[in-house]
């Protein structure tokens, strides 16, 4: 089974066809996915000017990102279930559109500078969580989360001006 | 003159045509103005989310609200430049829709609220427990937080009026 025919069977489930035949489900699952990456890139990008650099408001780093990340991955979760409800609207289509490629492949790579952060830098956090400027590392952990999810809100809003009805 | 008629008009002008004509140009503006929404409410959250006792309650409310109002201010600015070339694109799309005037009625209010209530925290002699509206502010602080909830959703839904 090829990736196409499980999008085609996404495509052709009854939950794909009751979001594609109401006219205000794709609107209100579209305009609750919006909210949930402004609320991603909102409290991402406090985050990340902390570790650019630029104060929050406390002033220890380990401290605001325990704060913060939860609300951070509570958005995420609700962006990955309401674009997932998007995605199988039209499976085969979004499947095939550069753009939309493209930022999952950016949003991959967001994960693995956190995780790569997470793993080094925020391990020996207790030295430098007070330092202002903060380490290099975080420095390019921060610029790089903030470009990222900079270009997966572009990407995002590029399918809907690239989406093809043709797959 | 009517809405339609002014709409119409403004499709019609040369600056609206430019806009329109460089492909890219629409997408990147709407870009850029969920971005800057993307900065109010995530500053709105942490401030709102203090003022209602959830966050930072080791931080005082003014610490928390020096941080955060001047990015609202400017994402502010943002959302009015790159909202105005879209109405200059497409006014009729955004003019002549009810959704549209709905969204600048929550914008304004929303705005209000957080000069009306945000603003005197900055002040070093401001007392917020001494503030008339101060057994208000917990409801307030979720009131605010669902304007934006609802200009968001307005935003969006321009495009299905």
């Amino acid at each position: 089974m090829t990736l196409d025919t499980l999008f085609q069977q996404l495509y052709d489930s009854p939950l794909s066809a009751a979001i594609r035949e109401n006219n205000a489900a794709f609107p209100w699952i579209e305009s609750l996915h919006v909210l949930a990456i402004t609320l991603v890139f909102g409290t991402i990008s406090v985050v990340d000017l902390r570790l650019i650099g630029y104060p929050a408001h406390r002033r220890g780093a380990r401290q605001l990102i325990v704060d913060l990340l939860p609300y951070t991955w509570a958005a995420f979760g609700l962006a990955v279930a309401s674009g997932g409800l998007l995605f199988a609207s039209n499976a085969v289509a979004y499947a095939h559109n550069s753009q939309f490629q493209w930022k999952m492949l950016t949003i991959l790579a967001a994960g693995a500078n956190m995780v790569f952060f997470h793993l080094t830098a925020y391990r020996r956090i207790i030295d430098w969580d007070d330092a202002l400027p903060p380490p290099l590392a975080a420095k390019i952990a921060g610029a790089t989360s903030l470009a990222l999810w900079i270009l997966v809100i572009f990407f995002g809003r590029w399918i809907g001006f690239t989406l093809s009805i043709f797959s | 003159m009517s809405v339609q008629d002014f709409a119409d008009w403004l499709y019609g002008t040369s600056l609206s045509g430019s806009i329109r004509a460089v492909g890219w140009l629409i997408p990147a503006i709407q870009s850029v103005h969920i971005l800057a929404i993307s900065i109010v409410i995530g500053s709105a959250l942490v401030s709102d989310l203090r003022l209602a006792g959830v966050l930072a309650t080791d931080e005082t409310p003014a610490t928390v609200v020096k941080r955060y109002l001047p990015w609202m201010w400017g994402a502010l600015g943002l959302l009015l430049f790159t909202g105005l070339i879209m109405v200059l694109a497409e006014p009729g799309r955004t003019l002549g829709n009810a959704i549209f005037w709905i969204k600048m009625v929550l914008v304004v209010t929303a705005f209000t609220l957080t000069l009306v209530f945000r603003k005197p925290i900055l002040d070093p002699e401001f007392r917020i427990d001494h503030a008339i509206w101060a057994g208000a502010t917990r409801p307030l602080a979720w009131l605010s937080l669902a304007m934006w909830v609802a200009i968001i959703f307005c935003g969006r839904w321009i495009a299905y009026a």
